[in-house]
């Protein structure tokens, strides 16, 4: 990877990071976005669509409500594109998967972090907030915006170094069969974590039948081109 | 003759650029409260702000006190509470309403964006790439989930200021009661059809052997999440998979 490159991925894994939570929340930190605009810089984005696919079904497993802690699945996107690029053929989409999980997981961990010392922070600054100073007010929301900014490039970081280091100590050391297998594994836990999200979020409701509609029209179109 | 000065305009295009970073200082003691009062502030400038205590600064103290909401929703509330310190309403009254407000805006926006219009726009998206779309589904995905998106938090933010202290009119707006009541089942629908053809998209690379792997491994890790929710999450299951692989792999030659 050219420092370019890097420079150019970190870049967008940090805008990524920021949109999950604090600005805009447009959306491109979805992994169907952050994937494929990955796959963009490194000029593959068949690799970003795939990876962007895996990750988008694991995100229906998330649901964003109140405080709840989950994993952040936009830099570990940008992160699993540029191990799948830089793994040799089938390897890359179940090493790619796999150092996304780990820096997902770590994003999960820094952005709960943050939120306990931006806490901190509001708490000692309580007496200027009920002075009602709307300088000091600005100030301290733009500390939050800023510090979310550095978080979400230092875990891109983590996930881009991860991405440096580790396929050259995997490629050619798995057998084609295990390599298959790690593939087969990040595809299941994706298609389980999809599935087990939707329902939860459809509930035994009425929703359900819609659900049900929808996967037997998914279903009848699969079976017509394997036809 | 006295001279009558016009209330300035409300400045509505400053307080959404900033409604955009509601959430930028998100935390657990005052959850979106630092980002509602940063919101709320431009809109507040036509109050009286002489003194260390005038109607200005009090008004902006009490913009950042504890609020949790949806995002996108979250400019109801800063146009109604800002309205209502235009209007002269009690303190205690404009601390009950963004108190009041926190529920239904965090129910309403969770159930029509989080579990219906996100979802419904990625399952689309997911089957249109499953079909051959492309990046342009991705496209067309960011652009319209978009207008949704900046369309919401612009019509809150309106509703809010149009309504002040009777804000709770504007949550039984057809726009909200339909949306929420469509956005379910089209979202349902959506997301099963694309989970069959994601699933053929994604193993279209695999042979006969790892494609009866994957599909006993996805019902079984189905079958895990449903039934130990909490404990089981996609995360943890695809590292365990993942792990499990690894060693099958490691030892089957």
């Amino acid at each position: 990877m050219s420092l370019e490159t890097f420079l150019a991925l970190l870049g967008w894994g940090t805008l990524v990071g920021v949109d999950l939570v604090s600005v805009p929340q447009m959306m491109i930190a979805r992994p169907l976005v952050a994937g494929t605009v990955a796959g963009a810089i490194l000029g593959d984005v068949d690799a970003g669509l795939k990876i962007g696919v895996v990750f988008e079904l694991l995100q229906y497993d998330i649901l964003p409500v109140g405080a709840v802690r989950y994993p952040e699945y936009g830099p570990a996107t940008v992160a699993a594109v540029a191990t799948a690029h830089a793994a040799t053929g089938a390897l890359g989409l179940g090493l790619g998967t796999v150092v996304g999980l780990v820096t997902g997981l770590v994003g999960g961990i820094a952005m709960h972090l943050l939120r306990r010392i931006n806490s901190r922070i509001v708490h000692a600054a309580a007496a200027t907030l009920e002075a009602g100073d709307p300088k000091a007010l600005v100030r301290l929301h733009a500390g939050g915006l800023l510090r979310d900014g550095v978080r979400a490039a230092l875990v891109t970081a983590l996930g881009l170094g991860l991405a440096w280091a580790v396929p050259p100590h995997i490629n050619g050391v798995l057998s084609p069969r295990a390599v298959t297998l790690l593939a087969v594994a990040a595809v299941a836990s994706a298609l389980a974590a999809g599935a087990g999200g939707t329902i939860r979020l459809v509930g035994r409701g009425p929703n359900l039948a819609w659900f049900a509609a929808g996967l037997g029209g998914g279903v009848v179109i699969v079976a017509g081109w394997l036809w | 003759m006295a001279v009558v000065t016009p209330a300035p305009r409300p400045r509505f295009g400053r307080a959404l650029l900033r409604l955009f970073a509601v959430q930028g200082s998100y935390n657990y003691e005052r959850m979106l409260g630092l980002g509602v009062g940063v919101a709320e502030e431009p809109l507040l400038r036509g109050l009286p702000a002489d003194g260390a205590t005038s109607p200005y600064r009090a008004a902006v103290a009490r913009g950042a006190h504890f609020f949790n909401a949806h995002p996108y929703l979250a400019g109801l509330a800063v146009g109604a509470a800002a309205r209502a310190e235009h209007d002269g309403a009690p303190a205690e009254l404009i601390e009950r309403l963004r108190a009041a407000l926190c529920g239904p805006l965090g129910s309403i926006g969770d159930r029509l964006i989080w579990a219906g219009w996100l979802p419904l726009l990625s399952g689309l998206t997911l089957a249109a790439i499953s079909l051959g779309a492309g990046w342009t589904a991705v496209v067309v995905f960011l652009v319209v989930y978009n207008i949704g998106h900046v369309g919401l938090r612009w019509w809150a933010l309106r509703q809010g200021w149009t309504h002040g202290v009777r804000v709770a009119s504007a949550l039984h707006h057809p726009l909200l009661q339909r949306g929420t009541a469509l956005a379910g089942p089209a979202m349902a629908c959506a997301v099963g059809l694309a989970l069959p053809l994601t699933a053929h998209y994604l193993a279209s690379s695999f042979g006969a052997w790892p494609r009866a792997i994957l599909a006993t491994a996805a019902v079984l890790g189905f079958l895990a999440i449903r039934w130990l929710p909490g404990r089981v999450t996609g995360l943890r299951l695809a590292l365990g998979l993942a792990a499990i692989a690894l060693v099958v792999g490691w030892t089957w030659l």
